[in-house]
């Protein structure tokens, strides 16, 4: 037989060796297999859920914004369904071939989406937002691993800027930003449903699977505004006209509904774009100034402390008082800005129209003692305080914390000087209130006594299309009695009258209507102690209307560079006027009874 | 009783010795198993396939179909054409693999496909590795037998040297890095080191001189690592697979699928992880997917496919005494098993990611095809086993080695009177003759059980 080395193996047997090996392997495979699957797949089915099951927040589709005009509400803020582009660079292929495909479609450089896709431990890249359906279809068809779309709601504003600083904007996250959005976030917002669903790697939900759980969104609240807006609109261009005109830094003006506290216009110009609120650099911009900026706001205060007087019974309209020319008050002298006057017998009409601030302090005295003691203070703090609710925010429904209160000194505060600062209180100085606060107050005054809570809101429909009117909101009766209401329009319009002879023809209005109104020039505290001796705020303070006032303005014309005269009656007597027209010619002001 | 000439009256091509028989059905039958199997995942993940990579969900299962098509002519052709044909033109073959491989060298490639593996010809695309693991199995075996032949196996100049030379061009081609302009597909470089590899082996090249040639290549191929940083990359992540990285993202979906499979699996239907999760989920992932879906039940089904499959081989191997066809037989056990060991040591893990198809079942035409192709040469050796190989094996069963086996109705695979697979009865050759000059003992150690002697 063959006698074989003993160290060669033969060949079959190699095939056999090598077979057994094979074997081997299969062992060692059906081990590990059945370690992943059976011993491990807690633990890969976890990895796997991690990967593969998505959760999401659906989110609710936000409430639009409404406003009336011509009678029927119209949408002045809408939603855009929008997609913003994204990438998973993990799973990316060829980023060159990808990035030189997306470009044509999403415009910028082909070189820097290469980079962007090829992002190395992330799987989440922005590559572009606000892209339109088209185009997210389009980018969809080439069907690219790891790119996808996500739908984003956007607000979209079919009034352009319209109103924009009252409105505010929703910010990236879909959170209200200022204004209303912001004041309203919540209902706006609606409920956000809930997705949890085992998903593609794009995130697309795959057919039923035992981990899907889905709750349906609920969709935003609609506001529907108290603003008209054709009145918004002509308050827009009347202000923007004037601050363009009288170089000011800011005009802001708002128009009131006396016998409701509803606001229907209000407005302040520069203001900017709330689809491009992005790219405003000037954060100040969001503000809605009416709202945000209380100011000292001068001689329309007037009217105030003489509906306090009257109300006290200290004066009566037709009071006649010596004035001295000045008041020394607490080693201070209190004289009238207007040089040319002389001392003499003066009246409570002449103090509104010369806007006498000797006058005003005159009435403060007549409130004490004879004198600015802690009788007059504290009477013209109550009236100033709980009665025109100075010094305390409003609630209009604007952005979180974002309205001002104001301030108003203490008629117990103690140190050197509280009667004089009451005294310039009387004229309006010393004090500050924004232009909405003066709004409503003087509404409160118009209206026979009634101080409204101001209020933009309407009425809210649900997402099931049910509508809650929101009522006017009592904040105070019996502000000033009906006789002391009665006389204070009275003296507004004849103060109104003596202006046309005085100079002012664009003040008349015919005698279907009866418009009065009050000027202010604020002087502007320099914060370094003092006032500026070059800088004022032209103020104004009127209504208009028939046998009863209707609309209640303020004007605020913040810092005028260009004018002639006394800021009050050059530049805010005139935004007046021109709204006081418009609302005559253009909504339906009711004329007096024949 | 007389010794018969090598590779004349004892090879089965002349068919002289060795009556044409009834094939091994199993190795179609298996076969088909797997290929329906893949099919079957491929048709499954099809909507996968077509929401996250584009196409419709028939493109992918027409176009299977058709590489099945395609594959199955190819069997039938290789199964038809005699093997000495094949013999007589391996290096035609040879010489077109190579062409075909050079094409797909200077042939621009596709931004999506960087490498330069593929030949495209219009919407067709062919991976010229595949043709050259088909020739060089057929060029090889060819070569070794011939040198076994004319006793020249030991010979350094003859034998040793073109084989290296071979080996050195093939490793220049197919696992030198892009930047050498090779294909840089070190898997099939291993599939063809296997198959070269276990020709050897098996012919009888003494174990000294190949453990001497494997010690080499290792060294050469860790310097192929070393100095390719996509495969340096590939062999970091293997150790830490991180579903983060570029690298590592496919190694961790191929675990993430084959582990949440669980037991039973998810379903037919219901893999997630095809869904754009884990890349090439119909082709070099197909393993991790059928996992996901048919759990480990279903995976120890298809390893017994495989091993059934494997198993039919090795039974052909024994049971061939020419050895050309023997070496064909070995050549292509060891591509199909050394190509699933990658593919699926791969997708759990074991060994790091090489793209490479699994056999028979991987979506990928070029691949079905010549898979195809390789099953058809050993389906129509099958035709021509004898037990006289298996009979050699000393404790190989009830027979003994020189005892006339004479089947029993109880032993025989079926009674009636169709041919069997061992037609004849068969002794050993003895090593009492005269060896024929230049032929050492050891040389016909293997040889000498190729030859068939007359029944006494």
């Amino acid at each position: 037989m063959d006698q074989q080395p003993a160290s060669v193996i033969d060949p079959v047997q190699r095939v056999r060796i090598w077979y057994a090996l094979l074997l081997l392997v299969f062992g060692i495979f059906a081990v590990r297999v059945f370690y992943l699957q059976v011993i491990r797949y807690d633990y890969y089915k976890k990895a796997a859920l991690s990967d593969q099951l998505k959760q999401y927040t659906v989110p609710a589709e936000r409430g639009i914004i409404t406003a009336s005009l011509g009678g029927s509400s119209v949408p002045i803020v809408m939603n855009e369904k929008l997609y913003t582009l994204y990438a998973d660079p993990t799973v990316v292929k060829n980023a060159e071939h990808v990035a030189a495909k997306l470009q044509p479609i999403i415009g910028g450089d082909a070189g820097a989406i290469t980079k962007q896709l090829k992002t190395s431990d992330t799987r989440y890249v922005i590559l572009k937002k606000k892209l339109t359906p088209a185009q997210s279809d389009k980018i969809l068809a080439f069907k690219f691993p790891g790119v996808g779309t996500e739908e984003q709601d956007y607000r979209t504003y079919p009034q352009g800027t319209l109103a924009s600083q009252l409105l505010g904007f929703v910010d990236n996250s879909g959170q209200g930003q200022y204004g209303v959005e912001q004041a309203l976030n919540k209902q706006l917002q609606g409920k956000p449903g809930q997705l949890k669903a085992v998903t593609d790697i794009n995130g697309i939900p795959l057919a039923a699977s035992a981990n899907n759980i889905s709750t349906q969104p609920v969709k935003g609240d609609s506001i529907d505004l108290t603003i008209d807006v054709g009145m918004q609109a002509g308050l827009e261009k009347i202000i923007k006209a004037a601050q363009e005109q009288n170089k000011s830094q800011d005009v802001s003006a708002v128009v009131m509904d006396v016998r409701t506290g509803a606001i229907k216009a209000m407005a302040n110009y520069p203001t900017y774009d709330p689809s491009d609120y992005q790219d405003v650099s000037d954060g100040s911009l969001f503000q809605n100034i009416a709202v945000t900026d209380p100011i000292e706001p001068g001689s329309i205060t007037k009217l105030f402390t003489t509906a306090a007087s009257l109300q006290k019974g200290v004066i009566t309209p037709t009071t006649s008082f010596y004035d001295p020319g000045s008041w020394t008050i607490d080693g201070s002298k209190v004289s009238d800005v207007e040089e040319d006057h002389s001392t003499g017998q003066q009246t409570i009409l002449s103090t509104l129209d010369k806007s006498l601030n000797t006058g005003a302090t005159w009435m403060l005295m007549q409130l004490g003692d004879g004198r600015i003691d802690a009788q007059a203070r504290s009477i013209l703090y109550d009236y100033f305080s709980n009665h025109f609710m100075l010094g305390q925010a409003t609630g209009v429904e604007q952005g979180n914390g974002e309205e001002a209160s104001g301030y108003l000194p203490k008629p117990t505060d103690t140190g050197a000087g509280i009667d004089l600062t009451y005294a310039n209180i009387s004229f309006g100085q010393a004090y500050t209130a924004t232009a909405l606060q003066m709004v409503s107050a003087l509404s409160s005054i118009l209206n026979g006594g009634t101080y409204y809570q101001p209020q933009l809101v309407d009425q809210i429909t649900d997402g099931n299309g049910t509508v809650t009117k929101v009522a006017p909101r009592v904040v105070k009766s019996n502000v000033i009695s009906t006789q002391v209401s009665n006389d204070i329009i009275s003296l507004m319009e004849q103060n109104n009258t003596n202006h046309i002879a005085e100079g002012f023809p664009y003040l008349n209005f015919g005698p279907n209507y009866a418009v009065g109104g009050k000027t202010g020039t604020a002087e502007i505290a320099n914060p370094l102690g003092g006032y500026y001796s070059d800088r004022v705020n032209g103020t104004y303070m009127g209504f208009v209307g028939g046998n009863t006032p209707e609309y209640a303005i303020v004007v605020y014309n913040l810092q005028p560079t260009k004018y002639k005269g006394f800021a009050g009656a050059e530049t805010g007597q005139p935004v007046f006027a021109n709204i006081a027209h418009m609302l005559i010619n253009d909504f339906g002001v009711t004329p007096k009874a024949k | 009783m007389s010794a018969v000439p090598l590779g004349r009256r004892g090879s089965p091509v002349d068919n002289q010795s060795v009556r044409r028989h009834r094939p091994d059905y199993w190795l179609v039958i298996l076969a088909l198993f797997l290929v329906v199997v893949g099919l079957t995942v491929v048709y499954a993940i099809s909507p996968a396939l077509a929401a996250t990579s584009g196409g419709s969900g028939a493109h992918y299962v027409s176009r299977q179909l058709i590489a099945i098509g395609l594959s199955i002519a190819a069997f039938s052709v290789t199964s038809r054409v005699p093997l000495r044909t094949w013999q007589r033109w391996q290096m035609p073959l040879l010489v077109a693999a190579g062409l075909a491989t050079l094409v797909a060298l200077v042939m621009p490639v596709n931004a999506l496909y960087p490498q330069h593996r593929w030949i495209r010809l219009g919407g067709l695309s062919l991976q010229s590795v595949e043709i050259l693991k088909f020739a060089l199995i057929v060029s090889v075996a060819s070569f070794l037998a011939r040198q076994a032949a004319s006793g020249q196996l030991n010979n350094v100049q003859r034998t040793m040297k073109p084989l290296a030379y071979m080996l050195l061009a093939v490793t220049f081609v197919v696992a030198a890095p892009d930047k050498l302009h090779g294909q840089s597909d070190l898997g099939s470089f291993a599939v063809i080191l296997a198959m070269i590899g276990a020709m050897v082996i098996v012919i009888g090249l003494p174990m000294r001189r190949i453990l001497l040639a494997g010690s080499i290549l290792a060294l050469l191929v860790t310097f192929v690592i070393v100095i390719s940083p996509y495969r340096r990359e590939r062999v970091t992540t293997f150790a830490h697979p991180n579903c983060l990285t570029s690298g590592g993202y496919q190694a961790c979906q191929a675990l993430i699928a084959v582990g949440s499979g669980g037991i039973s699996g998810l379903g037919l239907g219901r893999s997630v992880q095809a869904y754009g999760y884990l890349p090439e989920a119909q082709n070099d992932s197909i393993f991790a997917i059928y996992a996901e879906k048919f759990g480990f039940i279903g995976v120890m089904v298809l390893l017994g496919l495989f091993v059934a499959l494997f198993a039919r081989l090795r039974l052909i191997i024994e049971r061939t005494s020419d050895v050309f066809s023997r070496l064909v037989v070995v050549g292509i056990l060891a591509w199909l098993s050394t190509q699933m060991i990658i593919n699926v040591g791969a997708m759990i893990g074991l060994l790091p990611l090489k793209g490479i198809t699994l056999p028979f079942v991987s979506y990928g035409g070029t691949s079905v095809l010549f898979v195809g192709a390789a099953l058809g040469l050993v389906f129509q050796i099958s035709h021509y086993t004898s037990f006289s190989a298996r009979n050699v094996q000393k404790g190989g069963g009830q027979r003994t080695m020189n005892q006339p086996h004479v089947f029993s109705p109880a032993s025989g695979r079926s009674g009636g009177t169709r041919r069997r697979p061992c037609s004849s009865v068969y002794s050993r050759y003895t090593f009492s003759q005269e060896l024929p000059p230049g032929i050492r003992r050891n040389d016909l150690r293997l040889t000498e059980r190729m030859h068939e002697v007359d029944s006494p």
